[in-house]
This record gives structure tokens, C-alpha cells and sequence, in this order.
């Protein structure tokens, strides 16, 4: 029995971890999945609650995660040790690359476990303020957009570096096998170094990120303490302290190790590979009283409380938060996202929109849209243009930081205009005939000079949308000759009356 | 004369050569030694225009007319057919090929014996939009035959241009260069760049850059990339046109319902235009008005000159 539960878990995590990995695969065309893609982002309190205090107001999209959290509440913290995707990798990696160091007597981590509660209370008061961490502190975020920006890309290169390989050993017709594109992000090498560095932290312990900074954990944490599913030990207990060096999460005290510090529990069972089997799990009635939690001070609460409330407004300040710096830069957002302000207060960067994307328009930011913007989408032209009949990255962002648009609206949403540099177009520059823009546009926004015969173009700003489309295929070199400028706000564009045949 | 009289040609028999040979021509055409020779089959026309009815019966007429599939897809070929599904447009838009007409044209290929049927683009928007908006996957798939897009560089491959006045070299999708019987497929659109897109425009749909083509010398690179692989067959969707906002649309469309099958890709392309109104002119367009199908011509990869063009019509129903 004992070793069917380890394994089952071990099977469950695992299998959750693929389970997500499907998941970002399938945020592709044609989007046509009965779950929701980014169904793991739902499911994430963490995301739920900040969302909710930063942007005060409910996000529909999020209700799973409300009812992950009140089964965390009923049954005791069983997220982080058998579905967390990011709890899997980090026990993975604990097991088959960083291995704890051994020490004589074990670390005393009274002061370490401060921190999760200071890094929380911290999130919460900046979130209050509407700077909100869940780019940088949620795990699901952490890991989806891992994925997504630092793995998928590598694993697309590798394919088409394989294809030739493949196609040796297939009949040349039908199976004519294409490259598929190789997905770029800019700042990829930034969030694969920020993920080893996470995994690497288990040198020092198993978990450690789970242990001593995951906001979400700490939510659990204060939500379990009054848990139905309940750790007891037998009177058989011959403190070997097995179970001690076994916990994952280092619930169990040394000097004590018949209690344990139920809130920090993650139910992962392992405790019950007892040599005297004097361990077990069952349905119990809740006890408020444990071991003894991190004892934190007033002082310690109330100035992480103060540090986040004043650092949010810090940032709130900076230049690139207000509306001074944003005017006319480019900057664009996806088509449907909040007005910025609003938009930086709830997207998670997460990464969803970045993969759904069929162009690989969206790049995730790093300091362009200033501190609170950190990860959040931004369209670039040059390397992808936004398709017309796509509403792909507002039916999968799971706060709705992109709003889910009809198609009919979203083809018409104004992101930005585009502009001419006549310096550089060739039509005006070499009188060549050109017209990539005009012949791309799906707006009749590019219209021909019919003033004379040279063939240039125009934009007529009221039809364009800032799709994009146009910069991405100008055929100038280097910087195109046509970029798109954001508005700053987004609206819509009346389209042009139908023709009459 | 010098050369003459090297050769072994005696009088008598260039005199029996050459009465046969009127002799033969005359049986089918009364004006047909005048043209040069350069006939395909002693007795079909050059161009076959089919109207009235529906696209699988214009198909159907104009093909018989031709002398059947036969004459180009022998038993085990493959072939590859090369349509216009560059924007993500609905059928109705006629910004692309019209599917019922796609699904005909690869069942006849199947029928002529053809062992495997590609349908290949190079979209402009994105592939997958393309291919599923317009409707031309689904009836591709349904005809038992392959859908392929030119998204990925792999699939290319470089080649030199040696008849190219402008463009020397480009990377051009293996399957289409390499395949034994090339159908080139195009739906005639007005074009803002170009005047108008044709069957020689649509074969712009085979290179890797076409944005280059756009930057040297566009009427020109049209003509140079067909002198690389002429198509073994022509077939116009002429069922619904774009007369403005080409070529992506959405625009004016007009119904002309009409099928054009030729082996000459500049006959059929001068043949075309006149379905066009040159907004300058007011009149239909001449070839002539249309720079790559000049360019073409002087690159002597057909005729232009219509009164040179045996054209037959023919009736759908």
C-alpha cells in the first residue's frame, strides 16, 4: 500500500506536468480544444486573488481557481505536491540533477521560512496599489511562459534540424515534410537562466522555492490550517526520523516528529514509508493547533505590508507607467487588451497569447512598457503581423488582460497607424513599383496615389488597424519603410461601406 | 543559302516536304500555315474558352475540347497544381480559386491516371487561414489529393535563372520545379501593382522572397521566373473575378463564368486582360497594356498576338 500511494503520486505529478505541456502545444491553430488552453492559469488562486485585488473587479475566466483554493481549504494543501507543473519539474530536477547537500545536522530554516510570507504580504499590498508580481512569483505563470518562450523554440529548431534525417527514410511523395517556423522571443535567454536558476536552488534544499518563496504555496499554506486530511502517527513511532529527512517541504519537526506543521503539508505521502508503518493519512476533524509556524513579528508583517505598498507606487511613477511616455512609442498591444494601465494590472505573462500567436507577432517585454509591464505581450511588425481573421490570444488569456472579441470586432480594433517613412519606400525613393503594403492590407488603409502614374502609397489612418502586416512584408532592408505607431488607445475602425458590385 | 546548300536538303525533297505539310495543315485550318509552327497536336485549338454552366461542367467542356486530360497527365505522374490561395478569403470573395472547380480539375488528373495530385501556394497571410477560409483545403482533401503551403524554407530550392533579365537566381519550391506534369491554376484579379494577375502572376507564388521581386524590377521577375518551368497546361478560373481592391480584396467581383484552358500561358494570359476594364482607357485591357505579358513575350514564352491564337469556344450546358 505503502508504495502504490508514492508512485501514484509520482504518476499524477508527472502526468500533470504532460498534461500542461499538451495543453501549450495545443494553443495553436486551429484552437479548437474542449478545455481551455490555458486551463492551469485558472486553476491558480494566486492569479485569482491579485487579479482580483489589483484589478477590483471579478474575472469569470478565474472561478476555477476559487475552487481550487476551497478544496485547499476543506482537504488540506494537495496542489503543490501532486498537480502543480511546476512543483513536478522542480521535484524532477531535484532528483536526477541537483541533489541536496549533505549535512551533518539539518539546516535550521526557521528564519529562511520567513521569507514566503513577507514575499507574499509584500505581493498583496503592491497588488492593492496595482503593481502586481504575478509575472515574476506565480509558479503556473513561471512555467507556462518557461515553456513557451525558453523551451519551445529550441524544440521547433530541433525538429527542423531533424526533418532532413526523417525524410531519408520516407518516400519523397506524399510526404513532403515542411519546416515549420522557428517561433523567435527576445528575451528568451532571460527566462530560461531565471528558471535554472530557480531549479538550482535545490542544492541548497529539496523545494526550495516551494519552501521559501512561492506566493501560491503560502496561500495554501494559510489556507490549510484547518485541513480534514489529516497526517497521524501511531504510538509505534520509534523516531527514526526517516519521515524527517523524507519531507519534501520539511513539515515534519525534528525534535517532534509525531506533529506535524499541517499548513505547510503539501500531501504528498511520502511520510507514510514509515519503517514501523506507524504513519498515516485519513479523514479527521480539523485541530487549529500544530507545530510552531515561522513566528512572525508585527514589525516583519507590517514592513513587508509598507515596503510593497511604497515600491508599487514607485513604479506606478516611473515615466513608462504614465501616459507621457507611452504617447506615440511602439508600443503596441495586442488587439482587444485593456487600456494599458488596466492591461499591466493583470497580466500575468504568462506566455499563452505569445505561443497562440500564428505569427509569432507577440513578444513578451522586457522593459519597455516600464516595471509593471515586465513580460507582457507586445505586438513587433517586423518579426510577425497580427492576422485578420485570428482571435486567438484573447481566447486564451485566462485573466482576460486581452479581452475574448468577437471576430467580426476584434478585425476592426485600431492598435496603432501606420506611417511612410518617404525617406526609405523605394516607390518614393527609386519611383520602383512596389506596393507590398498596398497589395497586403486587409483594410483598403493602403490605398495607390492616383495623382500620378508612379504607383505610391498612402494610408488612410481612419481605415488602418495597425495590424502590421504591412511593415512585416515591406521589402526594404533592415527597418521597414512603413511602421506602425501606436494610438495609444485602442478603438475601432469604421470599415469601408461595402462596395456596390 | 549558304547554309542551304551544305545541307543534304535536295529540291525535290524540300518541294514534297513542304506540299504535304500544307496539305496537312489545310485539312484542319485554311489559315493555319501561317502561323509558326509551333502546334501541339496537329488539330486542337491553342486556347478554349469554355461558357455557361457550372465550374465542373466548363471544366469538363473545355477539356474535351482540348483533347482530354490525357494529353498532358500520362499513367503514374505526378502532378502538381499550382493555385491561388494566397489570401485568407472566402470563396465568394473570389480573391482565390474556386473550390468546386479545384475539386473537378484534381479529379480529372486521377481520372487521366495521375498517381498523386498536389495543390500547391506560397500564401501572403497566413497558411493555415488561407487554406482553411477558403474552403480549398477541404475539397483538395476530399479529391484524395495533397495541400502543401511554401511556409518553410526546406521545401525550397535554389535555382539559376539563365534566360532571367532581371532576376538571375531564386529559390523555387522543389515539388513544383521537379514534378512531371505542372498545372498552373490562377484566377484572374485586378492587381494594383501589376494592373492585373494572371497565369504568369501566379507563378510568382513559387518563390521563397517575393517581397525581393517587389524591390528589382516586378514586371520583369514575373516574365524571368516563367522561363524556368513552363506548365504543361493552363487552367483559368474565370468563374468569378476581383475588378478592384486586387489582389487581396475584398472588392468588386464579376461573374464571367468562364473556364480558359491553354498549353500557352501568355495566349491565355492575353486572352485574359480583356475581361478587365483598363480604368484609364475605359476600354477593355490589351495585352500589351499588361507589362509581364509583354516582358514574357520578349522572353518568347508564347504569343501574344490573339489573331495568332486559334481560339475555340465552347458551352458548359
Amino acid at each position: 500500500m505503502k508504495l502504490s500511494w508514492r508512485s501514484l503520486r509520482v504518476w499524477v505529478q508527472s502526468l500533470s506536468f504532460l498534461f500542461l505541456l499538451y495543453l501549450i502545444l495545443q494553443a495553436a491553430f486551429p484552437l479548437e480544444t474542449r478545455l481551455p488552453v490555458d486551463l492551469y492559469l485558472r486553476l491558480s488562486p494566486f492569479i485569482g486573488i491579485i487579479s482580483l485585488i489589483s484589478q477590483k473587479e471579478f474575472i469569470l475566466r478565474m472561478l476555477p481557481a476559487f475552487g481550487v483554493l476551497l478544496f485547499v481549504i476543506v482537504l488540506g494543501n494537495f496542489f503543490c505536491g501532486w498537480f502543480c507543473p511546476m512543483g513536478a519539474a522542480i521535484d524532477f530536477f531535484d532528483r536526477v540533477l541537483f541533489r541536496e547537500k549533505k549535512r551533518k545536522r539539518p539546516l535550521d530554516d526557521r528564519p529562511l521560512r520567513k521569507i514566503r510570507y513577507g514575499v507574499f504580504v509584500f505581493a498583496l499590498a503592491a497588488g492593492l496599489m496595482g503593481w502586481q508580481l504575478m509575472f515574476l512569483l506565480d509558479p503556473i505563470s513561471l512555467i507556462t511562459r518557461t515553456l513557451v518562450i525558453a523551451f519551445f523554440p529550441p524544440a521547433v529548431y530541433i525538429y527542423n534540424q531533424l526533418l532532413p534525417l526523417v525524410q531519408k527514410f520516407l518516400p519523397e511523395n506524399p510526404f513532403i515534410l515542411t519546416s515549420a517556423p522557428l517561433p523567435l522571443f527576445q528575451i528568451n535567454i532571460l527566462i530560461f537562466l531565471f528558471f535554472v536558476g530557480i531549479l538550482s536552488l535545490g542544492v541548497i534544499r529539496r523545494r526550495f522555492w516551494c519552501r521559501y518563496l512561492c506566493p501560491l504555496g503560502t496561500l495554501f499554506s494559510l489556507t490549510s490550517r484547518l485541513r480534514l486530511f489529516r497526517r497521524s502517527v501511531s504510538a509505534d513511532c520509534v523516531h527514526c526520523l526517516k519521515c524527517v529527512k523524507e519531507c519534501p517541504v520539511g513539515a515534519i519537526p525534528e525534535e517532534k516528529p509525531e506533529s506535524y506543521r499541517q499548513h505547510d503539508c503539501i500531501t504528498c505521502l511520502r511520510c507514510t514509508d514509515c519503517p514501523p508503518k506507524a504513519v498515516s493519512f485519513g479523514l479527521e476533524r480539523p485541530k487549529w493547533e500544530a507545530a510552531p509556524a515561522p513566528s512572525l513579528s508585527r514589525r516583519y508583517v507590517v514592513g513587508s505590508l509598507a515596503l510593497g505598498l511604497f515600491s508599487a507606487l514607485t513604479v506606478k511613477t516611473n515615466p513608462l507607467q504614465t501616459g507621457t511616455a507611452r504617447k506615440n512609442s511602439r508600443m503596441i498591444r495586442p488587439p482587444g487588451a485593456l487600456p494599458e494601465e488596466q492591461f499591466v494590472r493583470v497580466c500575468t505573462g504568462c506566455g499563452e497569447c505569445l505561443k497562440v500567436c500564428p505569427n509569432n507577432a507577440l513578444q513578451a517585454t522586457f522593459l519597455e512598457a516600464g516595471l509593471a509591464g515586465f513580460y507582457t505581450p507586445r505586438l513587433v511588425p517586423r518579426i510577425g503581423y497580427c492576422e485578420e481573421h485570428c482571435n486567438f490570444c484573447g481566447r486564451v488569456c485566462p485573466t482576460e488582460a486581452i479581452r475574448p472579441l468577437p471576430m467580426e470586432e476584434k478585425r476592426l480594433v485600431q492598435m496603432g497607424i501606420a506611417h511612410i517613412d518617404k525617406t526609405r519606400c523605394i516607390a518614393f525613393e527609386k519611383d520602383k513599383i512596389c506596393m507590398v503594403c498596398n497589395e497586403q492590407c486587409s483594410y483598403h488603409a493602403i490605398i495607390g496615389d492616383d495623382r500620378d502614374d508612379k504607383k505610391r502609397p498612402i494610408v488612410k489612418d481612419e481605415l488602418c488597424t495597425g495590424c502590421g502586416i504591412c511593415e512585416n512584408k515591406c521589402p526594404v532592408e533592415g527597418e521597414s519603410a512603413i511602421i506602425v505607431y501606436t494610438t495609444g488607445v485602442q478603438k475601432k475602425v469604421t470599415p469601408e461601406p461595402p462596395e456596390k458590385a | 543559302m549558304k547554309d542551304l546548300s551544305k545541307s543534304k536538303l535536295t529540291r525535290r525533297h524540300f518541294l514534297r516536304g513542304a506540299a504535304a505539310s500544307i496539305a496537312a495543315a489545310n485539312l484542319f485550318s485554311p489559315y493555319s500555315w501561317l502561323r509558326p509552327s509551333k502546334a501541339f497536336g496537329a488539330g486542337e485549338p491553342d486556347l478554349i474558352i469554355a461558357e455557361k454552366g457550372k465550374p465542373t461542367q466548363l471544366l469538363k467542356a473545355a477539356m474535351d475540347a482540348f483533347g482530354g486530360m490525357g494529353r498532358v497527365v500520362k499513367k503514374g505522374q505526378r502532378v502538381v497544381i499550382k493555385a491561388n490561395i494566397a489570401w485568407a478569403r472566402t470563396p465568394e470573395q473570389a480573391c482565390t480559386n474556386n473550390p468546386e472547380l479545384l475539386y473537378a480539375l484534381i479529379k480529372m488528373c486521377y481520372e487521366a491516371g495521375a498517381k498523386r495530385v498536389a495543390v500547391w501556394d506560397h500564401t501572403c497571410d497566413n497558411y493555415q487561414f488561407c487554406f482553411s477560409r477558403s474552403g480549398l483545403k477541404k475539397v483538395t482533401q476530399d479529391a484524395g489529393a495533397d495541400i502543401f503551403s511554401g511556409h518553410g524554407r526546406n521545401v525550397y530550392k535554389t535555382v539559376d535563372i539563365p534566360k532571367g533579365k532581371a532576376l538571375k537566381t531564386a529559390e523555387y519550391i522543389k515539388d513544383v520545379f521537379e514534378t512531371d506534369v505542372l498545372i498552373n491554376f490562377p484566377i484572374p484579379k485586378q492587381h494594383f501593382a501589376t494592373e492585373l494577375t494572371l497565369g504568369l502572376k501566379n507563378m510568382m507564388g513559387v518563390v521563397w522572397d517575393m517581397e525581393l521581386l517587389h524591390k528589382i524590377d516586378l514586371h520583369q521577375c514575373i516574365a524571368d521566373i516563367n522561363t524556368l518551368r513552363k506548365p504543361d497546361l493552363v487552367v483559368v478560373d474565370a468563374i468569378r473575378i476581383l475588378t478592384t481592391n486586387g489582389p487581396k480584396g475584398p472588392g468588386k467581383t464579376e461573374d464571367p463564368n468562364q473556364v480558359m484552358v491553354s498549353t500557352d500561358i501568355v495566349a491565355v494570359d492575353a486572352y485574359g486582360t480583356a475581361l478587365f476594364k483598363n480604368p484609364k482607357t475605359g476600354n477593355p485591357y490589351k495585352p500589351s497594356e499588361v507589362r509581364f505579358i509583354k516582358n514574357a513575350y520578349d522572353l518568347g514564352l508564347g504569343e501574344i498576338n490573339l489573331s495568332k491564337v486559334r481560339i475555340k469556344k465552347v458551352q458548359g450546358a
